[in-house]
């Protein structure tokens, strides 16, 4: 499975990357992340990247970056692996 | 005193001071004051009171710059990221504070500083680079003179890091523009005050901050288990739909409630705006909400309530960026009678560019446009522009005249009181103002809105109190009486709204997420879970709202009465409203009835613990707070009901 994102719900609140830092070390620490948010409020633009550092939250029932995503931006989708 | 235990999480742990004329950077612990206050405002509210003497002024050096982050900010807490930012008012002599949300607070807490305490003034132009415990001063000359989002873009090249966040000022506060902002990540102001004219003043063009450290909290199971139940709350609150589109979906209904309590035309003359004006403004298809590209939210907000707006026609189009709030309709429109929707965003766009207040540009160039129209100044006056009701362009240039000083700009820059005293012909009676600052909110019809606004230690702001009417909260009404025009019992949902703004500017929770806006947001219930949870504290409700809040409120009461003369007379509704009625609209004949706003003075002053006479504090009240020292200092000037 994979996380996506939909950058056209995403409000750029961060909290996917500030759940994500709190699954890996129990503490708010958003440099350690697997996730990094930017936005650029002149533009408008969003980036959002996951880095492969993502486990998809082993032991929780969904990934917490899906789970406290309020604006629905975040979704699991099942991996297509491409065949030769 | 209320200490129990030590604070063991939650706190980035240090206080940053830097001394801008000698150039001194050093550090303190934060815990003794959060163990007093619990951090934000509290805790630079009270470092203000111990450290200004009552004769320093606002442009002093021995002035304070004070950036307080809150005590919850950088967790996983809904709404956490509220930073408040204290000075002397440039305004009212007082207390100044302003609070702002986005991401430049949980940026310091990760960088390790709770607050950020500035003295001094520096003799060149510079900015503050905070790079975890690396503090450098800078050189800002090539800065000097930029707006804000030439800074912004200038400062990311120079330090290389897309990460970096930013708090500067523009051209109005290093103009030392009285009503100019501090700007949070270009677009998010901390507004009032004038405390972007005291960072003006400083000659410090930016604050630059890169965190990579950590907040942790004391229980983390027991925390995240709060925080799921606020962050389910705050997505069942029928309110967090309509916030989320607010203003651009409410007030495209001509009929919304909102245009008939909200609303103050031609800068105060009326209280009801045309219906067709209403239509033009907020058309869907051609109006403000056809210039929304998007919503954006603060760092860990479930709301989410910043349209991102760009101008698509006319010309002003091409100009972007985020930020349209019902205060824009408020202030750049109806007190304007200005309809034209790219102008109305086009002035807000402005405002964030250079630097300003967003209410005080409504509020004080409104005033300016009502002596056009009633003679009292002319073309001569306004170097040819026709400020005429209506006149979105003429107000677009006299904002940028604002910002720079040019013309008119330059009499009005030093503040609207102080315009009056030289334009003379009974000028000052039409400026809306309470203690000095000019001030966007209406009064006539919202009765609480009134006694809040006017009792505001920081002079004429809604946030200390303000209410929102009694079907907002849906079936967990609040104390007091929410009828909206009543006069009974208002005041004890003024003073409860009140407190829990204390805590929330403590905590550095959006109001918007907390109490203010809906029965099912964070209640006080929630806000003593995450602090015990997460600072590691035993709180009951009863002791944040009767021992916490009112610590907070009685150190910006005690700042006022040390520095300023500030009487009973100073909490009053300014004399417009007392005498002039609502011309029109459902509330025809509205205004305020002087006595019966006195009766709700005595009772708020009486639940604050304050004398119902004078409004003065008395030695019993602060001794019960712990605040003993505070009341020396009182008695020595006497300013102290010694009882």
């Amino acid at each position: 499975m994979k996380i996506i994102i939909d950058t056209n719900l995403c409000y750029a609140c961060k909290t996917c990357q500030l759940v994500c830092s709190f699954h890996h070390t129990k503490a708010f620490w958003p440099e350690r992340s697997s996730i990094i948010v930017s936005r650029n409020p002149q533009d408008g633009t969003i980036k959002w990247r996951m880095s492969t550092t993502c486990d998809r939250c082993i032991n929780e029932k969904e990934p917490l970056c899906v789970k406290y995503c309020i604006y629905g931006a975040l979704q699991v989708v099942k991996e297509v692996k491409e065949h030769d | 005193m209320i200490e129990r235990g030590d604070i063991t999480g939650c706190l980035a742990g240090k206080i940053l001071r830097i001394n801008l004329s000698n150039q001194n950077i050093g550090t303190e612990e934060t815990k003794k004051y959060a163990q007093k206050t619990l951090g934000g405002r509290g805790i630079n509210s009270l470092i203000m009171v111990n450290e200004i003497a009552s004769q320093v002024k606002w442009y002093d050096p021995e002035n304070l710059l004070c950036f307080g982050v809150g005590a919850l900010v950088g967790t996983l807490a809904p709404g956490s990221c509220r930073v408040d930012i204290s000075t002397i008012n440039v305004f009212s002599g007082g207390k100044g504070s302003a609070n702002v949300g986005g991401f430049w607070g949980p940026e310091l807490k990760y960088a390790g500083f709770d607050n950020l305490i500035i003295i001094g003034k520096s003799r060149k132009p510079v900015y503050l680079y905070i790079n975890d415990e690396n503090v450098e001063i800078k050189d800002a000359s090539l800065l000097w003179g930029k707006d804000i989002y030439e800074t912004e873009n200038i400062l990311r090249k120079e330090i290389g890091d897309e990460h970096i966040k930013i708090a500067c000022i523009g051209p109005a506060g290093e103009n030392r523009v009285r009503g100019s902002a501090i700007m949070i990540d270009t677009t998010k102001a901390a507004g009032g005050s004038g405390v972007g004219c005291v960072m003006g003043d400083k000659k410090l063009k930016a604050i630059v901050v890169r965190g990579h450290g950590k907040i942790e909290v004391a229980e983390p199971e027991r925390f995240m288990r709060v925080v799921a139940k606020c962050y389910q709350q705050c997505k069942d609150e029928p309110n967090t739909g309509m916030m989320r589109k607010s203003p651009s979906n409410l007030y495209s209904d001509p009929e919304w409630k909102g245009w008939n309590t909200n609303i103050v035309v031609k800068n105060g003359q009326d209280d009801q705006w045309e219906r067709e004006n209403r239509i033009r403004l907020m058309n869907c298809k051609t109006g403000v909400p056809n210039m929304q590209k998007g919503v954006r939210a603060c760092y860990s907000c479930p709301i989410g309530c910043m349209p991102y707006m760009e101008i698509n026609k006319g010309k002003y189009k091409g100009s972007k960026g985020e930020g349209f709030w019902i205060n824009t309709i408020m202030g750049h429109a109806c007190r304007f009678d200005i309809s034209d929707p790219e102008s109305v965003v086009e002035s807000w766009l402005l405002t964030n560019k250079f630097g300003l207040d967003g209410d005080y540009v409504a509020a004080g160039l409104s005033w300016v446009f009502e002596l056009y129209e009633k003679g009292i100044i002319t073309q001569k006056d306004t170097d040819g522009l026709e400020l005429t009701w209506g006149n979105g362009d003429a107000l677009n240039k006299l904002i940028k005249k604002l910002a720079y000083r040019e013309g008119i700009g330059d009499l009005l820059a030093d503040g609207m009181v102080e315009a009056a005293k030289k334009i003379g012909h009974h000028s000052e009676y039409y400026l809306i103002q309470v203690k000095g600052q000019p001030s966007l909110e209406p009064f006539r019809v919202p009765k609480g809105w009134a006694l809040a606004v006017s009792t505001s230690p920081v002079a004429g702001r809604h946030l200390r109190g303000a209410t929102m009417g009694g079907d907002r909260y849906g079936p967990k009404p609040r104390p007091g009486n929410f009828g909206v025009t009543d006069y009974q019992n208002q005041a004890k949902g003024v003073v409860w709204q009140g407190k829990t703004k204390e805590l929330e500017d403590n905590l550095g929770i959006c109001n918007y997420v907390g109490t203010w806006s809906g029965a099912n947001f964070l209640t006080i219930a929630d806000f003593a879970e995450l602090i015990n949870s997460g600072m590691g504290l035993d709180l009951t409700e009863e002791e944040l709202l009767n021992h916490y809040a009112l610590i907070g409120r009685n150190l910006e009461k005690a700042f006022n009465a040390l520095h300023t003369n500030m009487t009973r007379e100073d909490d009053l509704p300014p004399e417009r409203f007392m005498k002039e009625e609502v011309k029109s609209g459902p509330y025809k004949g509205f205004k305020i009835d002087e006595d019966k706003y006195n009766q709700m003075l005595d009772e708020y002053y009486e639940l604050w613990g304050w004398d119902k006479k004078t409004g003065m504090q008395t030695r019993s009240g602060l001794k019960k707070l712990g605040l003993e020292d505070i009341a020396e200092k009182l008695v020595k000037y006497g300013k102290l009901i010694d009882k």
